[in-house]
C-alpha cells in the first residue's frame, strides 16, 4: 500500500488541478458579481448550473449539436432565465435583511432541483463526445478538460474585459461600488441587477456545458457548485472579481494536491481548513474584498 | 334400530352438520389473510420501491389464481414510507398493532430494513425482507429472530472479479470504494476475499459520496501498476471513474464496478467505453432459474415495463415467506419462522437457504462482463454465458 510519489506524479495532479481551478474561477465569478452588485448570496447558482449543463444535453441529444457550438446558445437560455428570477423574484429582496435573500434562493434552488427530477428524471444523461487525452511528454492532458480550459479561461477574460473597458461593465462596477451614487449618476439600477443576475447565470451555464462534457449529469449536480463556488469567493474575497480567479485556480490545486499526498476524502476537509484559515488570517480574502 | 339409537344417530348428524357448517362459516369470516408493507413509493428510492411493491403484486396475484394460501384469499396493505427510516418505522407499528394485518414483508432499502426490524421483533411477526443486502442487519446483539435474507450480501458483489483474476493467474488489486454503507462493505469483501485468494491488495482508498474527479487517485493506482482495479461504485462515480481511467491512460488488466442500485444505463451513458468492464448484478432476465422466463413475460405483460432485480426479489421474497407458511400450515410466526430456517429452495430470483440468523447463503451474485454492447454472463461458471475477454486491452489499442 506504499505508493512512492514521483515529481511525474505530482506534476499530472498539478496539471488537473489548473485545468478545473480556472472552470472553478469562471463559475464562482458569476457568484462574486451577484454579491459584488447586489449583496446576495445566491445558493441557486450551482442549480442553475444544472439547467446549462441540461440545455446543452438537450441541444446535443435532440438537434445532434457540437457540445461546444451549445455554451454559446446554453449562456443565452440561462441569461434569459437569470434575467427573469431577477425581474419576478430576486429584486423583491435585494434591500431586505441577508436572511431573506438566502431564503429566498434557497427555494428557488429546491424549485429547480426538483423542477428538474421531474422534468428530466434522475437518470443520468452524459454528452459522450469527446474522451480520451492528449500526451505531452509524461503528462495526459484530458481533452474535454483541455477545451473546457480554454473556454472558461477565454470567457472570464472577456467578462473581465467587460467589465472594465464597456460603458455596461463600468455602470455594473459603479452599481457595486455604490448604489446610490450610481442611481445620482442615472444609472438604471434595476436594469443592472437584472443584466448581472442574467450574466451570472450565463456564466453558471458556461460551466454547466462544458461539465456536461467531462461528467455525467444529473439533477442535483448542481448543489456541489454552489459550495464550491462559495469556497472559492472567500478565498479571492468576496466581491473582487480577479480573486475568483485566484480562489478557483488555488482551490483546484489545493484539492488535487490533497487527494495525492493524503486521500481523495481528505481533499475536501483541507479545502475548507484553507479556508478557515483565509478567515483567520485575511478575513477579507486573499485579494481584499469588494475592491472592484 | 330402536328409538333411541335413531334419536342418537340424528343428534350426532345434526350435530356433525353443524360442525361443518360452522368451520366453514368460520373460514368465510377468517377472510383474506391480509400482508401488510410499508415501500418507498416516493422520495429517493421511489423507482426501486415502486418495482418491488409490483413484484408483490405479481407474486399475491399468482398464490390468489392458485386458491390462495391455507385456502383463504390474500391481500396487500401497503403504506408509502417516503424512502424515509421514521416514516417506516411508524407504519409498521401502524400496520401490527392498528391494522392488525396477520403476517408483514419488508420493506425496500436497508436503512429502512435496520429500522424496522426493530417494531417486527417487537411484536414477533416474520419478515422475508427481500432488498436488505447489509450483513450487520442479520448479525446482531441480541440476535434477531424472525428476519430473513433473500438478496447476495454486499460484500459479495466483486466476488466474481476477483474471482476470475485469482483463476487467471494475475497477482495484484486497487481497491477503490465510496465512502458509504453499501460501498464499503462490497470493497471490504473484495479485499478479504484477494487476501485469501494470495492476491496481493496493492492500493485501497475511499472517496467522498458526489466525488466525480479521480485524477490524483487514478494517478496514484497507475503507479501501483495494480493486475485489477475493484470499484465499489454506485453510478455516477462509475461513469466519471473510467472515463477519467481512459484519460489518464491507467490500463489494468481487468476492472470491475459494483452496479450498484441505478437500472442499466451504464452502457448508455459510457457507449464503447464501457466495453470490457466486469459488473455484478444480483438477478438478470436471461438467468436460468425455475420460473424465471414465465416471470419475465407475465410482469411485463402487468406493468408494461420490465422487472429489475428489485422487482423479482420482491417477487421471490413474497413466495418464499408464502412456500413458509404452506409448509407450517399456519401463520403462527414461530412455526413459520421454523420452515424458513429449514427451507431450500430456487425461484425465479434464484437460491434460497439461510442459516441460523436467517442470514442469506445460497444466493449467487453473478458477474457480467460488456461485450459488444451486451451483459454477458461470466460467472458463477454453472450460469456462464460465454467467455471472458482477457485481458481488458489498452485504452490505446481498442
Amino acid at each position: 500500500m506504499n505508493v512512492v510519489i514521483t515529481p511525474a506524479m505530482v506534476g499530472q495532479v498539478v496539471i488537473s488541478g489548473l485545468l478545473s481551478g480556472v472552470l472553478y474561477g469562471m463559475v464562482a465569478l458569476g457568484l462574486a458579481l451577484i454579491f459584488g452588485v447586489m449583496r446576495i448570496i445566491n445558493v441557486a447558482h450551482g442549480p442553475l448550473l444544472m439547467l446549462g449543463a441540461y440545455t446543452t444535453f438537450f441541444f446535443y441529444s435532440t438537434w445532434g449539436l457540437n457540445p461546444y457550438l451549445t455554451v454559446p446558445l446554453s449562456m443565452l437560455v440561462l441569461f434569459g432565465v437569470g434575467w427573469l428570477l431577477e425581474r419576478t423574484l430576486v429584486f423583491r429582496v435585494v434591500d431586505a435583511p441577508e436572511l431573506s435573500s438566502l431564503l429566498l434562493t434557497f427555494g428557488i434552488s429546491i424549485a429547480l432541483v426538483n423542477g428538474a427530477q421531474l422534468a428530466f428524471t434522475s437518470d443520468l444523461r452524459a454528452v459522450e463526445y469527446l474522451t480520451g487525452s492528449w500526451m505531452v511528454g509524461p503528462f495526459a492532458l484530458s481533452k474535454s478538460r483541455v477545451i473546457a480550459f480554454v473556454f472558461a479561461g477565454g470567457l472570464t477574460a472577456a467578462a473581465f474585459l467587460f467589465l472594465s473597458y464597456t460603458r455596461l461593465g463600468k455602470a455594473i462596477r459603479a452599481t457595486s461600488q455604490s448604489r446610490e451614487v450610481a442611481m445620482v449618476c442615472g444609472i438604471d439600477v434595476g436594469a443592472i441587477h437584472r443584466l448581472t443576475f442574467g450574466l451570472a447565470s450565463a456564466l453558471a451555464a458556461a460551466g454547466g456545458a462544458l461539465i456536461a462534457v467531462i461528467v455525467a449529469i444529473q439533477p442535483e449536480m448542481g448543489q456541489i457548485w454552489t459550495f464550491k463556488s462559495f469556497l472559492v469567493i472567500v478565498l479571492g474575497g468576496a466581491g473582487n472579481y480577479p480573486g475568483a480567479l485566484l480562489g478557483g485556480m488555488l482551490l483546484g490545486l489545493v484539492e488535487q494536491l490533497a487527494s495525492l499526498f493524503l486521500t481523495t476524502q481528505l481533499s475536501e476537509v483541507v479545502a475548507y481548513v484553507l479556508l478557515v484559515l483565509v478567515l483567520l488570517v485575511r478575513p477579507t480574502g486573499l485579494l481584499g474584498g469588494r475592491q472592484t | 334400530m330402536t328409538r333411541n339409537a335413531v334419536g342418537a344417530l340424528l343428534a350426532a348428524v345434526t350435530v356433525a352438520t353443524a360442525a361443518v357448517l360452522t368451520t366453514a362459516l368460520m373460514v368465510d369470516a377468517q377472510g383474506p389473510i391480509r400482508l401488510g408493507a410499508s415501500l418507498s413509493l416516493t422520495g429517493t428510492y421511489a423507482k426501486l420501491g415502486k418495482n418491488q411493491h409490483e413484484g408483490y403484486q405479481l407474486c399475491i396475484k399468482e398464490l390468489n389464481a392458485k386458491g390462495g394460501l391455507l385456502g383463504r384469499k390474500v391481500e396487500l396493505v401497503v403504506y408509502d414510507d417516503q424512502s424515509l427510516p421514521p416514516t417506516g418505522v411508524r407504519l409498521y407499528e401502524k400496520l401490527i398493532t392498528e391494522d392488525k394485518v396477520d403476517a408483514v414483508m419488508g420493506p425496500y432499502s436497508s436503512p429502512i430494513t435496520e429500522a424496522v426490524a426493530n417494531v417486527t421483533e417487537k411484536y414477533k411477526k416474520v419478515m422475508v425482507s427481500p432488498l436488505a443486502a447489509t450483513t450487520s442487519i442479520f448479525k446482531k446483539e441480541p440476535r434477531r429472530r424472525y428476519i430473513f435474507m433473500v438478496i447476495s450480501p454486499a460484500e459479495g458483489y466483486l466476488e466474481g472479479l476477483i474471482d476470475i483474476a485469482s483463476k487467471r493467474g494475475l497477482k495484484t488489486v486497487a481497491v477503490v470504494n465510496e465512502d458509504t454503507l453499501f460501498s464499503k462493505a462490497a470493497a471490504a469483501g473484495a479485499v478479504d476475499l484477494a487476501k485469501k485468494k494470495g492476491m496481493q491488495v496493492v492500493f485501497q482508498e475511499a472517496y467522498p459520496k458526489g466525488n466525480t474527479d479521480f485524477s490524483a487517485l487514478l494517478t496514484k493506482i497507475k503507479s501501483t501498476n495494480a493486475d485489477v482495479i475493484a470499484a465499489a461504485t454506485y453510478f455516477d462515480d462509475a461513469v466519471a471513474l473510467t472515463r477519467q481511467m481512459k484519460e489518464l491512460n491507467v490500463n489494468p488488466r481487468m476492472y470491475g464496478v459494483t452496479g450498484g442500485r441505478r437500472p442499466p444505463e451504464f452502457y448508455d451513458t459510457l457507449k464503447g467505453n464501457a466495453e470490457y468492464i466486469y459488473g455484478a448484478t444480483q438477478w438478470e432476465p436471461v438467468l436460468n432459474y425455475p420460473g424465471n422466463k414465465e416471470f419475465f413475460e407475465s410482469y411485463k405483460a402487468e406493468f408494461k415495463h420490465e422487472p429489475s432485480y428489485h422487482s423479482t426479489a420482491g417477487y421471490a421474497g413474497c413466495a418464499i415467506y408464502a412456500e413458509g407458511v404452506k409448509r407450517a400450515g399456519s401463520l403462527e410466526a414461530d412455526k413459520v419462522r421454523e420452515q424458513l430456517l429449514k427451507l431450500e429452495t430456487k425461484t425465479a430470483f434464484g437460491d434460497y437457504k439461510v442459516d441460523q440468523d436467517g442470514f442469506q447463503l445460497a444466493h449467487k451474485m453473478v458477474t457480467f462482463q460488456w461485450q459488444k454492447e451486451k451483459k454477458v454472463v461470466v460467472w458463477p461458471d454453472d450460469l456462464v454465458q460465454g467467455k471472458v475477454l482477457f485481458p481488458t486491452p489498452p485504452w490505446n489499442q481498442r
